[in-house]
């Protein structure tokens, strides 16, 4: 999946909320095996770095929370008014 | 000034205990404590993990022990962890968790001279010296590291009776006091400095930390409910004497113990009283955690580690430990 193509669909204001719900949910998950090591590298060199809200560090933390926590993840783009980015991503998984 | 550290069970995986250790670093922690049981992932591969991660953070084993590693192999885990953090190693030593030697069938020989013993030879052997040491629990015949290490490391004891205690001060660089209450605190830093004076130190040359199961959350119903699980064990653990001194009924404690062994986890933890909270944990909103450290300085302390579990969520106890109870012992 191009994570990348739909963080790019997402309004820049709203980075900063998603990025922190997305790294509660990859935290609070009891899904750990589902985290795949190169990117959990990748998050953590994003969080050493400061770079979580940038459009790298959201794509990963947009990909590890739908590895972990696929309803979570769809569901705050609902919250958060972009039912649509949440359709797309939706089809996106089912094909 | 009092410093704050911070106490990781490798149960998690690395990536989750490494998010924590980079948001304690950057919110002012100058202490990362990773536990050693065998049960769990390896302590070295996650401490070199957090040597990659962190910048300025002083890391280490909280705490190893001689039984299940030889202390050779401890000396060379943590010389090679100097090697990829100059300056940024400790070692925490203690004499390990019977119930979890008694697991594996190692027997838990003369604590004492075991944890002095290793210490010895590991400070000796991070020295680049050839080590013979012929000691009762210990002995190698000219044990020598083929790569030249980078000098020493400070080396904290682990302890929790009174003898391990004044050990502690007579060798330690720092003890890790395994206690929350100011009481038991204060009982253990006036057997620390028994040891101190022993060795003809001054109490301030060493740093003494209470090493605390905490639990803050601006709402202390959660804060309770997460400490409740590890309070239990500790109660479960703990000796007649310390549970009468905080008067808690021994009975009710023997009630918990028998309800965990038969994995009745609900039975164990309604049996947890505000009082076993209290005298075992540090717990509470962010003003009443403060308190409770303001009251533990008074004896001498000089670090304070926050250990499992953190708080209901750890990420955001993290946060209000950084925002709020920091900020009030740096001013």
């Amino acid at each position: 999946m191009d994570y990348r193509k739909f963080v790019d669909l997402i309004p820049v204001p709203k980075w900063e909320t998603l990025s922190d719900k997305f790294i509660d949910f990859i935290l609070t998950s009891k899904n750990d095996e589902k985290m795949p090591s190169q990117l959990a590298n990748a998050i953590l060199y994003c969080w050493q770095q400061d770079t979580l809200k940038s459009e790298y560090g959201l794509t990963a933390l947009l990909e590890g929370a739908l590895l972990l926590e696929p309803e979570k993840t769809l569901n705050a783009f609902q919250e958060l008014q972009m039912a649509n980015i949440a359709e797309q991503i939706k089809e996106s998984m089912q094909s | 000034m009092v410093k704050f550290g911070i106490e990781f069970v490798p149960r998690e995986p690395y990536w989750r205990i490494m998010y924590y250790a980079i948001q304690a670093e950057k919110g002012g922690f100058s202490n990362l404590w990773i536990t050693d049981h065998f049960n769990n992932r390896n302590v070295y591969v996650t401490l070199t993990t957090a040597a990659i991660y962190t910048n300025k953070i002083t890391f280490g084993p909280g705490v190893t022990n001689p039984y299940m590693v030889n202390p050779v192999f401890t000396a060379q885990a943590i010389a090679t962890l100097n090697e990829l953090a100059p300056g940024r190693v400790a070692l925490g030593m203690g004499a390990g968790d019977k119930t979890t030697l008694d697991t594996v069938g190692v027997e838990m020989d003369k604590p004492l001279l075991a944890v002095q013993e290793s210490i010895d030879i590991i400070r000796k052997i991070v020295s680049g010296e050839t080590v013979a040491y012929q000691g009762e629990v210990f002995k190698t015949a000219g044990a020598k590291f083929l790569f030249k290490p980078r000098g020493q490391i400070p080396v904290y004891v682990g302890a929790q009776g009174p003898k391990m205690l004044a050990l502690a001060g007579k060798i330690g660089d720092g003890v890790l006091i395994n206690a929350c209450h100011p009481k038991d605190v204060e009982y253990a830093v006036s057997c620390v400095k028994e040891g101190v004076n022993a060795a003809g130190k001054k109490f301030s040359e060493i740093d003494v930390a209470a090493y605390t199961s905490f639990s803050v959350h601006e709402d202390i119903k959660k804060a309770n409910k997460a400490a409740v699980p590890v309070v239990s064990f500790i109660v479960a653990g703990s000796p007649p004497q310390l549970l009468e001194r905080h008067g808690i009924d021994v009975k009710k404690a023997e009630e918990i113990k028998e309800a965990l062994k038969a994995n009745d986890w609900g039975r164990a933890f309604n049996g947890v009283t505000p009082e076993m909270i209290a005298a075992f944990s540090v717990c509470g909103t962010p003003e009443m955690c403060i308190e409770r450290i303001a009251q533990l300085l008074k004896s001498g302390i000089s670090q304070f580690v926050v250990g499992s579990p953190i708080g209901a969520n750890v990420r955001e106890a993290i946060n209000l430990i950084s925002q709020k109870i920091i900020p009030t012992f740096q001013t």
